[in-house]
């Protein structure tokens, strides 16, 4: 449809493909994120109790919907593929593009690790129900991520369509969990007797603490803007996309911590590997509990789909600008994919998934994601002041600027602390890991990077440069 | 020896399988055509032709 | 006068590729390897453990039972398990340092860069 053939004898481009709708944003925003209300997200009750449990899904959200406000004005206006990377080059400036564009690599790679290493541990649970102990988790975990990889490969409608379905059933299971056990379906009565026996077993600093995985409810909505080369009109679908996303999100968040805390032991919640699953069980309906395994299924899948979709467009980005070799900079012919990132990032997916604990993990990408979500914050003051409301057309302006700013950059600065509590070392390892990247890329990388052509949207000149 | 084992060999089969699918048609496509052809793309291309940022 | 940056020799990708995926893979695993990654929960027991000790209600331990777990000496550890949020202060600077330090960095540099970009982009500076 668009080729980008020029008449006039210019040369023949190749460019992904604008096939996308808001529905598919949809999708690929909640399809990645939702598979953190069936794991993930219960950690955060392990580290706070069940109140902290509630408390870090609502902070969460109200950090969630500051990302999703900004970055809908960012992405309308700088729509291009790698999202956040190409916001921060035109806005920030190239180093810290390079490193938003590591953020968003790591962050949907070490998901996608997350996504395959909970499918693996689901059937090994199924197995277990079923008798047939030592159930060897590796060959599901592989094949995961290469069917992904391989429909990632084939193009990004169909990878994408497969993603709408599938999210649309996992959100629906969750409704319908919910449903049931409000009618009595459930043979165990819903217990919050810990809510008041044991509010803040941790006291304060439990609560503190437990946003740290709170963040797990969200984490990827961002990832919508990513999209923006393969969608029909980014100024429209990409913040209808994210807004609803946002939204459907909240509500999910809510009703699996209502459910959950209700039927499992807070105790036993928050170390669960499969929480929503774990409720289906305890409501002893057969049914159900097939429906939420299928939506377990479902999530994990969806939310490893749309993070190769992601982290692919990011690497492939990067190349495209000489950030990283050139060679990762291809499209594919016929798919109109780039395949080479695709499948570049295949085994590194592996080597996480099948090499490292589920938590450490997800922290790997708690941490990247929070760099990101602080990086937005100044990213919005600089893309305010640099090109002030009345000097471009921006397709969407969110309201009450700079308060979202201010409150994101608050909660983030609590979320490090939270992380801190408990997985420091981590912490340090990660930044101490961004700031080598970055030294090595201003030194050495930068100077394979053509200067000018960086900049490629058609804006004026930034003011004050 | 049970279903769960029979999944397991046909989950290791399948992986190799999209693995060489993948694999296979990138040899085929590099070959094919020409690297700087493949190497096109350029970002906000698109956008200059379809929406001017202009008020 | 437009910069023209050098053309990179594929064994050059090649290499520069490796360089990150060792930094990534090391930022993950050396905390792993060094032992040093925190969080575990510790478990402290109970002696004679039963659900009531354990401060289980009925409805919990229906719960419990529906999980699998019907014999309270198993949820013993699940249930006694706590963090420990004893840190250090110095540790918390540290890392503050670590983190604000980083991001100064970070986009002092890029915004060296940056005016070069927009410079050869929109050409010298308008007085």
């Amino acid at each position: 449809m668009v080729d980008t053939k020029t008449a006039s004898g210019q040369p023949e481009r190749l460019q992904l493909l604008r096939v996308l709708g808001p529905a598919h944003i949809w999708a690929l925003g909640v399809g990645i994120v939702l598979v953190g209300e069936y794991m993930g997200w219960n950690f955060a009750v392990g580290k706070g109790g069940m109140i902290a449990g509630l408390i870090a899904c609502w902070v969460a959200g109200l950090l969630y919907t500051c990302v999703a406000m900004i970055d809908s004005e960012v992405t309308s206006t700088v729509a291009a593929a790698g999202g956040q990377y190409a916001q921060a080059k035109h806005i920030v400036g190239p180093l810290m593009a390079f490193n938003v564009g590591l953020f968003l690599v790591m962050a949907y790679t070490m998901l996608e690790a997350a996504n395959a290493i909970t499918i693996g541990f689901l059937l090994d649970t199924v197995a277990g129900m079923q008798g047939h102990t030592g159930l060897h988790q590796q060959p599901f975990i592989v094949l995961c991520v290469m069917f992904l990889a391989w429909l990632n490969y084939r193009g990004v409608l169909a990878t994408l369509t497969f993603n709408l379905v599938i999210t649309a059933i996992a959100f629906m299971a969750i409704i319908a969990l919910f449903l049931s056990v409000q009618f009595g379906v459930s043979s165990v009565p819903l217990d919050f007797s810990a809510v008041t026996t044991d509010p803040m077993p941790y006291g304060w600093i439990g609560i503190l603490a437990s946003l740290h995985f709170g963040l797990w409810y969200y984490l990827g909505i961002e990832g919508t803007c990513q999209a923006a080369e393969e969608v029909r009109s980014p100024a429209r679908s990409l913040p209808y996309g994210t807004m609803a996303g946002i939204m459907t999100l909240l509500i999910a968040a809510t009703m699996t911590w209502y459910v959950c805390s209700g039927l499992i032991p807070w105790e036993y919640l928050g170390q669960a590997g499969t929480p929503l699953f774990d409720a289906a069980r305890v409501t002893g309906n057969r049914g159900l509990m097939v429906l939420l395994f299928i939506g377990t299924m479902f999530s994990t899948l969806a939310s490893a789909n749309g993070c190769i979709n992601d982290a692919s467009r990011a690497w492939f980005s990067m190349g495209r600008d000489r950030y990283l070799p050139i060679w990762f900079g291809a499209v594919h012919p016929v798919y109109r994919t780039p395949y080479r990132s695709i499948i570049f990032l295949v085994p590194i997916a592996l080597i996480f998934a099948l090499g490292a604990p589920l938590d450490q993990v997800v922290t790997f990408s708690i941490l990247s994601g929070l760099l990101g979500y602080t990086f937005m914050t100044f990213n919005m003051v600089m893309f305010r002041r640099k090109w002030p409301l009345d000097t471009i057309k921006r397709g969407y302006v969110h309201p009450m600027h700079p308060l979202p700013t201010i409150v994101l950059l608050i909660l983030c600065a609590t979320a490090y602390v939270a992380v801190f509590l408990g997985y420091g070392t981590q912490l340090i390892a990660m930044v101490s890991f961004y700031i080598i990247a970055s030294l090595w890329f201003h030194f050495r990388r930068y100077r394979y990077v053509r200067r000018g052509d960086q900049f490629t949207m058609p804006w004026p000149r930034p003011e004050g440069y | 020896m049970d279903m769960w084992t029979v999944l397991e060999y046909a989950a290791w089969a399948l992986s190799a399988l999209f693995a060489l699918l993948m694999l296979s048609d990138m040899v085929r496509i590099d070959t094919t055509y020409d690297n700087d052809l493949l190497t096109s793309s350029r970002e906000g291309e698109i956008e200059a032709a379809a929406e001017r940022h202009t008020l | 006068m437009a910069y023209k940056p050098p053309k990179q020799s594929f064994a050059g990708q090649i290499f520069d590729v490796i360089t990150l995926l060792v930094l990534t893979v090391g930022a993950l695993y050396l905390p792993l390897y060094l032992g040093l990654a925190g969080a575990a929960k510790t478990p402290a027991p109970i002696a004679n453990p039963t659900w009531e000790a354990l401060g289980q209600n009925a409805t919990e331990q229906q719960q419990w039972a529906a999980l699998g777990i019907t014999d309270p000496a198993a949820a013993n550890d699940i249930i006694t398990a706590r963090f420990d949020y004893s840190f250090s202060w110095v540790a918390l600077v540290v890392m503050a340092i670590l983190v604000i330090g980083y991001f100064v960095l970070v986009v002092r540099l890029s915004d060296r860069e940056y005016r070069d970009v927009i410079a050869e982009r929109f050409g010298a500076k308008k007085k």
